[in-house]
C-alpha cells in the first residue's frame, strides 16, 4: 500500500520539488497547477499522434513550459503581481483545457487508451535521481547560489532574470513530466480539471518542507500515504472522520508557517 | 475604464476565434453568451458582486486575500447552525464567521510574520474538509443518503424572480465605497495599501488597519456564503464554494478594484456564467469559456494596468 500511496503522490513531488527551486530563487508560482494541467493534455495529444509514451512525456513538457512562460513573461519581464498572475494563469489553463476537450472528446484522441510506459521508469527518477541531482545543483554548484541569491537578495546579483527563468524552466520540466505522469500512468487519458488542486497542495508541501529537498520528499510521502489510507478507510465505511484528518496537513503546514512546529526561514526576497 | 473594455472585447474576440477554429459560428457564439437570462445573471452575479468586493477591499489595504474560498464556506456553515435563531441571525452569523476566518490569517501575520498570500490558501483546503466532514458527519440530512445537509428551515425573501440577497450586495458595494472614499477609515485604509511606510509615519496603525481591512474582506465573503446558502442552495455540500473565491479576483480587477466598479463587472461575469452555461446546453461548448475569459481579462488588465503606470 506504501507503494501504491508513493506512485500516486509522485506527480505531487515533482511539481513540489518544481516549486522548491523556483521560491529559491524569489518566484511564488501559484500557476503550477496551470503547467500541470496543460501538460496533462499535452501528453495525451502528443502520445496519442506518436503511439509514444515517451514521446507524451516529452509533449507534457512542452505544454508545462508554455504555460510557464506565460507566467514568466508577466511575473519575471513585465514584473506583474506573482499571485494574480498565478491564479490568471490556472483559470486560463481549466478553461482552455476544457474547452479543447469538450471539443474534441469523442476523436479518437481522448476515446482511445493511451500508450504507457512499459516501466514506470518516473517513480524512482522523481524519489531519488531528481532530488539528488537538484540538491546538488542548487547546493554544490555556482549556478544554484547565484540562483538562491536571487530569492534572498536580488540586487546582489547580476541577471536576475536569466536566474529566475532558469528556474521556470526547470519547474517546467518537472511539471511537464509530473501532468505526463498523472495522465499517461496513474488515470487512462485526459479529465477535465484532473489536476484537481496538487498545484495548491504542492505549494504548502513546499513550506511544510521548509524550502528544502529533504524536507518536500518526506512532506509528500506523509501527504501521500494520508491520502491512501483515507481510500482504503472510506471502502471500510469509516471515512467520515478522514475529512478531518485529511486537514491536517494543512493545519501542520499552517503551524510550521507560524514557526510554531520548529524554525522555518522563507527565501527573503520571495515574491519580490 | 477604457482598460476594462479592451480587456473584455479581448476576451470575447479570443473566445469567439476558439470556438470559430473549432467550426462554431462566432456570431452565435457571442449571442448564446452574452444573452443569457436576466434572473439567472443577477443569481450569479450576486455572490460573484461580494467575492469582487472581498479582494478590491483587501487589495486596497495592500494585503492578499486569496481566501475567499474559504471564508465563504465559513460563512455558509454558520448562516445553516445559525438559521434557527431567523433569518437576521443567521446573516450575521455569516458576516461574523467569514470575518473570523480571515482574521486567522491576519492574527498570525501579525503574530509571527507568516504571509497571509500562503495562510489564507492553507485555510481554504482548511475550510472545504472541514465542509467535507460536516456533510458527511454531524450536518449530513437526516436520511443520511447523500453527503449534503438537510434543507434550511428559512430563505431569504423573493423579489420577482430573484432573492433579496440581490439588494443586500448591492447595498454592501455602496457601503464599502462610502468607507473607502468618505470616511477617515477607508483613507487610512487605503494609504497603508499606497504606501505603508508614509501611512505609518503619518500616524497610521498600520498593522491594526491591515487586520480590520482583512475582516471587512472576510466579512464580504461570509456573506456571499450565507447568501448562496439562504437565497440558492438551500443545502450545504462538499463543493459548495465552487470557484467564487477565486472569480473574485477577476471581478475585482476589471473593476480597478472600485467598489461601485465591481457591480458593474459582477454584473458582466454573472452574465457570462449564466451564457456559458446555455452554451454548454445548447451548443455543447464547454461552460468553462467562462473561466477563459476571466483569465484573458486578467492578464489583458495586467498588461495594459503597466502602460498606464509608465
Amino acid at each position: 500500500m506504501i507503494l501504491l500511496a508513493i506512485t500516486a503522490a509522485t506527480p505531487l513531488l515533482l511539481a513540489v520539488l518544481g516549486e522548491t527551486i523556483v521560491q529559491r530563487s524569489g518566484i511564488i508560482n501559484l500557476g503550477i497547477e496551470a503547467m500541470m494541467l496543460t501538460a496533462a493534455m499535452t501528453a495525451v495529444l502528443f502520445a496519442q499522434g506518436s503511439h509514444s509514451a515517451a514521446i507524451g512525456v516529452l509533449g507534457g513538457i512542452a505544454g508545462a513550459a508554455a504555460a510557464g512562460a506565460l507566467f514568466g513573461f508577466f511575473a519575471i519581464e513585465l514584473h506583474a503581481d506573482q499571485i494574480v498572475t498565478g491564479v490568471a494563469a490556472n483559470l486560463l489553463a481549466l478553461g482552455a483545457t476544457g474547452f479543447v476537450y469538450r471539443e474534441m472528446e469523442q476523436s479518437a484522441v481522448f476515446v482511445r487508451a493511451v500508450p504507457r510506459l512499459r516501466v514506470d521508469v518516473i517513480v524512482p527518477l522523481a524519489w531519488i535521481v531528481l532530488p539528488i541531482a537538484l540538491a546538488l545543483v542548487l547546493w554544490r554548484t555556482m549556478f544554484g547560489l547565484r540562483l538562491r541569491a536571487c530569492g534572498e537578495n536580488p540586487e546582489a546579483v547580476e541577471r536576475v532574470r536569466l536566474y529566475r527563468w532558469s528556474a521556470l524552466g526547470i519547474e517546467s520540466v518537472l511539471t511537464g513530466i509530473a501532468g505526463a505522469h498523472l495522465a499517461l500512468m496513474l488515470s487512462s487519458g485526459f479529465a477535465e480539471n484532473m489536476v484537481a488542486g496538487r498545484g495548491f497542495i504542492a505549494l504548502s508541501i513546499v513550506i511544510f518542507g521548509r524550502w528544502k529537498f529533504k524536507g518536500a520528499i518526506l512532506g509528500t510521502a506523509l501527504f501521500g500515504i494520508a491520502a491512501a489510507a483515507q481510500y482504503a478507510l472510506q471502502a471500510m465505511n469509516r471515512g467520515i472522520e478522514f475529512h478531518l484528518l485529511l486537514a491536517l496537513p494543512y493545519v501542520a503546514t499552517l503551524l510550521i508557517l507560524c514557526g510554531i512546529a520548529g524554525r522555518v526561514r522563507a527565501p527573503e526576497a520571495l515574491g519580490r | 475604464m477604457t482598460r476594462a473594455i479592451v480587456a473584455v472585447a479581448a476576451a470575447l474576440a479570443l473566445v469567439a476565434l476558439a470556438g470559430w477554429l473549432f467550426g462554431h459560428s462566432p456570431i452565435d457564439l457571442l449571442t448564446i453568451l452574452l444573452g443569457g437570462s436576466l434572473d439567472e445573471t443577477i443569481l450569479k452575479a450576486i455572490p460573484l458582486l461580494l467575492t469582487g468586493l472581498t479582494i478590491a477591499v483587501a487589495f486596497r489595504a495592500g494585503v492578499w486575500n486569496i481566501g475567499g474560498e474559504g471564508q465563504f464556506i465559513a460563512g455558509a456553515l454558520a448562516a445553516f447552525v445559525a438559521a434557527r435563531f431567523g433569518l437576521a441571525a443567521a446573516l450575521a452569523a455569516s458576516v461574523i464567521a467569514g470575518a473570523a476566518w480571515a482574521s486567522i490569517a491576519s492574527l498570525l501575520r501579525w503574530w509571527r510574520n507568516a504571509p497571509e498570500v500562503l495562510t489564507t490558501i492553507l485555510l481554504n483546503f482548511i475550510a472545504i474538509n472541514v465542509l467535507g466532514w460536516c456533510v458527511n458527519g454531524p450536518l449530513q440530512e437526516s436520511s443520511a443518503r447523500y453527503p449534503q445537509t438537510d434543507a434550511v428551515s428559512i430563505a431569504l425573501p423573493q423579489i420577482g424572480d430573484v432573492h433579496a440577497g440581490v439588494v443586500l450586495a448591492a447595498a454592501v458595494a455602496v457601503v464599502a465605497w462610502w468607507l473607502l472614499y468618505h470616511t477617515r477609515e477607508g483613507l487610512r485604509l487605503r494609504a497603508t495599501g499606497f504606501n505603508p511606510a508614509a501611512a505609518k509615519f503619518a500616524g497610521v496603525n498600520v498593522e491594526a488597519q491591515i487586520f480590520r481591512a482583512m475582516a471587512v474582506s472576510g466579512g464580504c465573503a461570509g456573506l456571499a456564503g450565507g447568501i448562496e446558502l439562504l437565497g440558492v442552495t438551500h443545502r450545504l455540500f462538499e463543493r459548495f464554494a465552487a470557484g467564487y473565491g477565486y472569480s473574485g479576483i477577476a471581478v475585482a480587477l476589471l473593476a480597478q478594484l472600485h467598489p461601485l466598479g465591481t457591480v458593474v463587472s459582477a454584473f458582466f461575469f454573472g452574465a457570462l456564467a449564466t451564457g456559458a452555461g446555455e452554451l454548454q446546453r445548447s451548443a455543447n461548448i464547454s461552460a468553462t469559456v467562462a473561466t477563459l475569459i476571466q483569465a484573458v481579462v486578467i492578464f489583458t488588465m495586467i498588461l495594459f494596468g503597466r502602460r498606464e503606470r509608465a
